[in-house]
């Protein structure tokens, strides 16, 4: 009964911290296309607060930094259970065009963090960041929430 | 006052509350349009392992030729594969694919190929190395900009790649029609053009035949021909005014009209002429005498210098066109041939 509450809970009211580990930014303009009007984020439930203590959804763009490795370590164990990783677009995923030979990027950010969802696409249609978020952000939080003691 | 009234008139209506309470972006908002440029899509048995794709694409993961293993019948097919994961989704990979069909698909702008062109420019530049006084005037004003005008075998020669087309050159260069700025792009139309002047050009001729055959050996003919015609039929074939002008100014600059008149009244019927006529236009009739075809006359004159009765008339017509397309003119000078007559 109380398992059945917090599900509903859990499903319809989604808290999401944005990191940009060290991208161009182009991934975060999508993000932000989705807060606009035009896409509306927050019918369906979904508030973006940066803040990592609040956050049910975490999601990652950029290519992973030499100054990002520690502190993506951080940032995640500071989210609370249950929570889900969305990687958004390439960058997070291969490391895209910053995976030169020689540099210093650390893709992918699941050699730091565990990943739950891929959106890949440089960048990604705010669309198909939208879908992902809603297909597996729900239910992965749910069943997240009742695998917990 | 009024605004408070019309926004309560506004909350109360039924159609607001509906949806107000259930805001939904529009579907078509989320539906990806037809012109967005998706994932290659790749048709490997069209692939010819060039490796271009792979070259060309700025993701160092995106994609990877792979060769799949031989069977007892036929080598392995190579084709290409593209990661998701890495794919920035440029197109550039269709774009360079040499194959046709095209191994990658990818947008659209990979299918258009007609219009493509390296250069940024409209014109090409050449130096007419005949008329050429070799001043280097172009090439002192070259070295100032791009460098590309230099010396070869004490000839001057552009080098294209250098080229920005500038026009610079052209401005400076003392002799008209040394250095030629020539439309890349509408050959057959800038073809068609000088076709339609060329044949205005020679009926407008062919009307006044009369005169010209009464025409005294020093005498000069002079006709002056008015554009309206002439632009009019030009814009039906390219509506572009800066080609259709270039193009009447450097044909009318260049050409030289080799007129050839006919008399049928002074011939004696001697058949000279029609074993000397090289492409057979002249012939000879029992009934009709002799008898010119002006469709197969190549106008090289034998005729005329063979012809004891001067029968044909052979004169060298040439042209000037000046002033605009609008109120513009096309000089006709024509006067009789200077050439010795043999017999």
């Amino acid at each position: 009964m109380l398992d059945a509450l917090k599900d509903v809970i859990r499903k319809s009211s989604i808290h999401v911290c944005l990191i940009n580990t060290g991208g161009c930014n182009g991934c975060d303009i999508e993000v932000v296309a989705l807060l606009s009007p035009r896409y509306d984020l927050e019918q369906y439930g979904i508030y973006v607060h940066n803040n990592p203590r609040e956050a049910d959804v975490i999601l990652v763009t950029g290519a992973v930094t030499e100054q990002w490795r520690e502190k993506l370590q951080r940032i995640y164990s500071k989210a609370p259970e249950p929570k889900i990783v969305v990687a958004i677009g390439n960058c997070p995923l291969s490391g895209d065009v910053f995976n030169q030979e020689g540099s210093s990027v650390y893709a992918p950010v699941s050699d730091f963090i565990p990943v739950d969802a891929e959106i890949p696409g440089c960048p990604p249609r705010p669309s198909e960041i939208l879908a992902a978020i809603l297909g597996v952000g729900p239910d992965a939080i749910a069943a997240k929430g009742r695998q917990k003691p | 006052m009024s605004s408070v009234i019309w926004y309560l008139y506004e909350f109360a209506r039924k159609s607001w509350a509906e949806k107000f309470a259930a805001a939904k972006t529009d579907p078509e908002i989320m539906e990806t349009p037809s012109r967005f440029r998706d994932f290659p899509e790749v048709r490997k048995e069209y692939c010819i392992a060039c490796g271009a794709c792979t070259a060309a694409c700025p993701a160092p993961m995106a994609i990877k030729l792979i060769r799949s293993s031989d069977s007892a019948e036929e080598e392995g097919a190579t084709y290409p594969v593209i990661n998701h994961r890495g794919c920035i989704r440029c197109g550039f990979c269709a774009e360079v694919c040499p194959t046709d069909p095209k191994t990658i698909l990818c947008g659209e702008n990979h299918l258009i190929r007609e219009e493509f062109t390296i250069l940024p420019v409209d014109k090409m530049f050449i130096i007419d190395d005949y008329l050429c006084i070799r001043c280097k005037k172009c090439l002192k004003t070259c070295s100032q900009v791009a460098g590309a005008i230099s010396e070869v075998d004490n000839k001057f020669v552009i080098d294209q790649s250098k080229c920005i087309g500038c026009g610079d050159c052209i401005k400076n260069c003392p002799v008209k029609g040394a250095i030629k700025g020539i439309y890349i792009n509408h050959v057959e139309e800038q073809k068609d053009i000088i076709n339609l002047v060329v044949d205005t050009l020679e009926s407008r001729i062919e009307e006044d035949q009369e005169k010209i055959k009464k025409l005294e050996p020093e005498e000069v003919y002079k006709i002056d021909l008015p554009m309206d015609d002439l632009v009019k039929k030009a814009r039906e074939i390219i509506r572009n005014d800066e080609i259709i002008q270039d193009t009447i100014e450097k044909i009318t600059d260049r050409l030289k009209m080799r007129i050839l008149t006919w008399d049928d009244e002074k011939c004696n019927n001697c058949r000279l002429c029609v074993d000397d006529c090289p492409s057979g236009a002249i012939t000879y009739d029992e009934e009709k005498g002799v008898q010119r075809n002006p469709d197969k006359c190549l106008r090289c004159s034998i005729c005329y210098q063979t012809c004891p009765f001067g029968v044909a008339g052979f004169y060298v017509a040439r042209f000037l066109f000046s002033g605009t397309l609008k109120d513009g003119v096309i000089h006709i000078t024509l006067k009789p041939s200077q050439l010795p007559i043999r017999s």
